[in-house]
């Protein structure tokens, strides 16, 4: 096992040297404040069972409960986690991408597991039940999750399925890793594993090539907050695997295409000294400027039918500073639980007026659940994932105001409620710039690369994105809009709105509007009988 | 005024003329209308079909298409559209907007001999019809309700002119396209009795009320009044448009299998959908679909609803009204099959709206002014609130007095 621990130091913040201390055993840190990666990488060894004695590292639950896990991780060619919190956090460079707030996976089987018999389809499910989320709307990959684009006009590269949910916490993860990793009195144990709840965003990786599952957390900030991070690295017991620790900031690159990183490296229990370093690597994922900044509201009254309004500030609007020859475009990937639906047709016509009034280009890819007509009840899979090029005003608009765009999104019928309404959060989309890149193979290379995001696989190798970050308008700070969705009042308890009420009175209804018509029916029949009383007339009509 | 109106109905070009014009003049708008504003002239349906010719021109199903759930003979009708000629993808809304006028046509025409009216005057009630600008809305904007009112319209026209074969051949056609036209069999096969198909003159009809005429038939053999019943008219009506139907199913399904089937009949035999819907059953629908969903379990009460909507659409209102009236009872047995039906959209009124011209000239509502402009105004008021509101629990007790309408 491998560890990684990052710090990055904002520009405007001082570091004294004073503030680590190496030992040969550990590496002391006192009130840094930075932004913090934890990496933890299990080889092929540690995940098939094999027992070593470890230090107190989270993933250390592979071996305990290391059975069921890798009995899930054999079939897979390829599995990924991705979950960030539903609280606006700042990523800084070289952690500059984003997924919207929830929990992502990413998987594909190994095909030959395809037919075999013995194969537990519900594995993947069970345990992502067990390490998440008790509750999670998962049941197998195949009626669970969704299928990547379905309608991409580019090059993709994403894993075979797809799911999602909001998940708001993981305190779940943590109970799960404390359970399975600590020993009963290890306190320091507990502790440090709860720092994943204060995560912003979590990684976790898996795929047959490397055979090693990797596992990181990011924190934009220390969780005790303006004090930064105190705390004490030990390198591992037994000296199984590396612990290596990083201080560093961003430094101005030479090239556009890469990040510039410089500051001290040490590896735990083998340097006596921490080393100054200086490393430049091409990127994938650039930052933008702080005020680079968009909000995502539903205008009321939301309706059966609301529409999404992305603002962005004028700052967003300006292409990135990248190569000059490079293209840029802007994007937004919406992430929506079944209950919301964009209209594919709606939304992939080439209508110029259409497409202009809400501010959009296109519509690029989307895959999932997009029936029109489906009721929330009968749709299986989790929702859907929508790729859509927006458009940014033309040289000639120099206004100030923010720019907005909209996207005509509908909701399907929900179950009857209490209330006469029933909430759903949609997850603020991911809004970036996608350009062109030079060279994108070497991407790859940098030690801080991040794909499997959903939206970046949507693109080609040789692609650059920027983000933008998202600035909510509201206290508590959430990227998460909710939206109250009128349905049928059904109070089962009393009153008028009981499903005994409805029944009954629909019959009641129907069946006193069918026997006035009976009663009239009657009456002429009682009057004229049923037969012509024109005949006659009608021979003569005839005859003209 | 009067005298206005008088010349205006008296000179058919003129009706007519006025009614194309209405139709271009809504055409050329529509075609305005969504070169230039971001909220689109053209129906969302009209996309859908269109979408299916494209399909269809490729030489794909036309359910490729979601939501495509009709016959491929729309499609390949506005198979026009997909040429790269400007100004061809309006096609199939002038398509629809002609079948509109020559419905109205066929309308007067049909007044002329069910009403023995004055051509002028055939004209005026046809109007209703031919310059209604709800009618021409709906047709240019690409709804393809008035082709069915074309073929509705003209079956009836044929079963006037005792033309069987033709009639046949479009029931069999309509019932293609779109199912409902079947309840007509049932009040044309009822109305072409002898009296109707033979030359010779039968003895008067005697008018006695039902109980007299049933004590009658008592002493009638059954045998004998089954061998009545079974005219060589009734059986070719039968036989053709059963052939003309079972043919294009049967083509269709060879060219395009499951899907056709599935669109376009299982589909509304099985459609759980209760979104626009202004059936009385709506309400109950979604509960018991919700609770399907979540239980996996079926009250199983609104399975029963074809039975009321059945049994007077196709047996009780043919039966008594029929031989009476034929388009009234046409009228009255759409309506109480629109008013029965469990889903209900918009676009069904103009299923009914077709026969109103016949009813109207015996109608109260033209009589009494004042009560016709007050159901007038009713109905619009609940075309307009009803999507909008549909979780009102008045919803089961708007929904049905429009059959007010349907009982005379």
């Amino acid at each position: 096992m491998r560890r990684r621990i990052t710090y990055i130091q904002p520009q405007h913040v001082s570091f004294h040297p004073s503030q680590t201390t190496l030992t040969p055993n550990s590496l002391a840190i006192s009130n840094l404040v930075a932004s913090r990666e934890e990496r933890v990488t299990l080889g092929f060894d540690e995940l098939t069972g094999e027992r070593l004695l470890l230090g107190r590292v989270e993933l250390s639950l592979i071996y305990h409960g290391g059975k069921q896990i890798w009995q899930v991780l054999k079939q897979c060619h390829q599995v990924h986690v991705r979950w960030a919190r539903s609280e606006q956090y700042d990523a800084v460079s070289p952690y500059s991408s984003r997924v919207s707030p929830g929990l992502h996976v990413f998987y594909s089987p190994i095909p030959s597991y395809g037919d075999s018999a013995g194969l537990d389809r519900e594995a993947l499910c069970k345990l992502l039940k067990k390490v998440f989320e008790p509750e999670l709307g998962c049941e197998s990959p195949e009626k669970s999750f969704i299928t990547p684009p379905i309608l991409s006009t580019r090059f993709a590269s994403t894993a075979a399925y797809q799911f999602y949910e909001l998940l708001p916490s993981l305190k779940n993860l943590v109970t799960y890793i404390q359970q399975k990793h600590c020993e009963r009195e290890d306190e320091e144990c507990y502790r440090h594993v709860e720092l994943i709840s204060s995560a912003d965003s979590i990684d976790i990786n898996y795929d047959s090539i490397s055979h090693s599952l990797t596992m990181s957390g990011y924190w934009s900030k220390a969780p005790g907050g303006a004090d930064g991070w105190t705390e004490v690295i030990r390198k591992h017991k037994g000296a199984t695997g590396q612990v290596e620790v990083g201080l560093l900031g961003a430094e101005p690159a030479n090239d556009p295409e890469e990040i510039k990183m410089g500051g001290l490296l040490a590896v735990v229990g083998e340097d006596t000294e921490l080393k100054p370093t200086l490393f430049s690597f091409p990127s994938r994922h650039h930052p933008l400027p702080e005020d680079t900044v968009y909000s995502v509201s539903f205008s009321p009254p939301t309706g059966l039918h609301p529409t999404m309004t992305i603002s962005m500030s004028r700052e967003a609007l300006k292409e990135p500073s990248g190569r000059p020859d490079a293209a840029c475009a802007l994007h937004a990937y919406l992430t929506l639980p079944s209950s919301v639906f964009g209209d594919k047709y709606q939304l992939s016509t080439s209508d110029e007026l259409f497409l202009k009034s809400h501010n959009l280009v296109s519509l690029r890819a989307v895959a999932g659940e997009t029936d029109l007509e489906a009721p929330d009840w009968f749709v299986p899979r989790w929702g859907s994932n929508w790729l859509l090029e927006l458009a940014s005003p033309s040289g000639s608009d120099q206004s100030l105001k923010d720019w907005n765009v909209t996207i005509p999104l509908h909701l399907r019928y929900l179950n009857p409620s209490e209330s006469g309404y029933r909430s759903v959060s949609v997850p603020w989309p991911a809004v970036f710039w996608a350009c062109t890149a030079e060279d994108g193979t070497k991407m790859a290379m940098n030690p801080f690369d991040r794909v499997n995001l959903g939206w970046e696989g949507l693109f080609g190798p040789k692609s650059m994105f920027y983000q933008l970050h998202p600035s909510p308008n509201s206290e508590d700070a959430l990227l998460v809009e909710e939206l109250e969705v009128p349905v049928l009042t059904l109070k089962e308890a009393d009153g008028l709105f009981q499903s005994r009420v409805i029944e009954l009175g629909t019959v009641a209804v129907l069946g006193l509007g069918f026997l006035w018509v009976l009663w009239k029916l009657g009456l002429v029949a009682r009057s004229s009988g049923i037969r012509s009383q024109q005949r006659g007339t009608d021979k003569r009509a005839k005859a003209e | 005024m009067a005298r206005v109106s008088g010349s205006f109905f008296r000179s058919p070009s003129l009706v007519y003329g006025t009614a194309i014009g209405l139709r271009v003049i809504l055409l050329f708008y529509g075609a305005w209308q969504d070169a230039n504003s971001p909220v689109k002239y053209t129906d969302i349906d009209y996309m859908v079909f269109t979408d299916a010719s494209r399909y269809v021109s490729r030489g794909d199903s036309p359910y490729a298409r979601d939501t495509y759930r009709y016959t491929p003979l729309l499609a390949w009708m506005l198979l026009p559209t997909t040429w790269a000629i400007p100004g061809l993808f309006s096609f199939g809304k002038a398509l629809f907007a002609l079948s509109d006028v020559v419905a109205g046509w066929l309308v007067a025409k049909s007044l002329i001999l069910t009403h023995r009216m004055s051509p002028e005057r055939a004209l005026k009630y046809a109007s209703f019809w031919l310059l209604n600008p709800m009618v021409a809305n709906i047709s240019t904007r690409g709804s393809s309700e008035g082709l069915l009112g074309v073929l509705v319209i003209a079956l009836l026209w044929a079963v006037l002119n005792r033309n069987i074969t033709l009639a046949g051949v479009l029931l069999g056609l309509g019932v293609h396209f779109k199912i409902y036209p079947f309840i007509y069999g049932a009040s044309i096969i009822w109305w072409l009795d002898d009296t109707r198909t033979s030359a010779r003159t039968s003895s008067p009809e005697t008018r006695a009320a039902e109980p007299k005429s049933r004590s009658s038939n008592t002493t009638t053999p059954v045998a004998g009044q089954i061998l009545a019943f079974i005219t060589p008219c009734r059986i070719r009506l039968t036989l053709v448009s059963l052939l003309t139907f079972a043919a294009l199913n049967a083509g269709m399904y060879l060219r395009y299998g499951t899907p056709f089937l599935q669109h376009t009949y299982f589909h509304h035999l099985t459609r759980i959908d209760h979104r626009h819907n202004f059936s009385p059953y709506s309400t109950l629908l979604y509960l018991s679909a919700a609770v399907e969903g979540t239980e996996g379990a079926s009250r199983g009460f609104e399975s029963l609803a074809f039975v009321p909507q059945m049994l007077l659409s196709v047996v009780l209102i043919p039966l008594v009204l029929a031989k009476k009236d034929l388009p009234g009872s046409m009228l009255a047995q759409t309506f109480a099959f629109v008013t029965f039906n469990k889903v209900c959209t918009s676009q069904y009124f103009l299923w009914y709206l077709i026969f109103l011209p016949f009813y109207l000239p015996t109608s109260s509502l033209l009589q009494k002014p004042r009560l016709g402009l007050l159901v007038a105004l009713l109905w619009v008021v609940g075309q307009v609130f009803i999507p909008s509101s549909s979780f009102l629990a008045g919803l089961l007790l708007i929904s049905l007095p429009p059959s007010s309408l349907s009982s005379f």
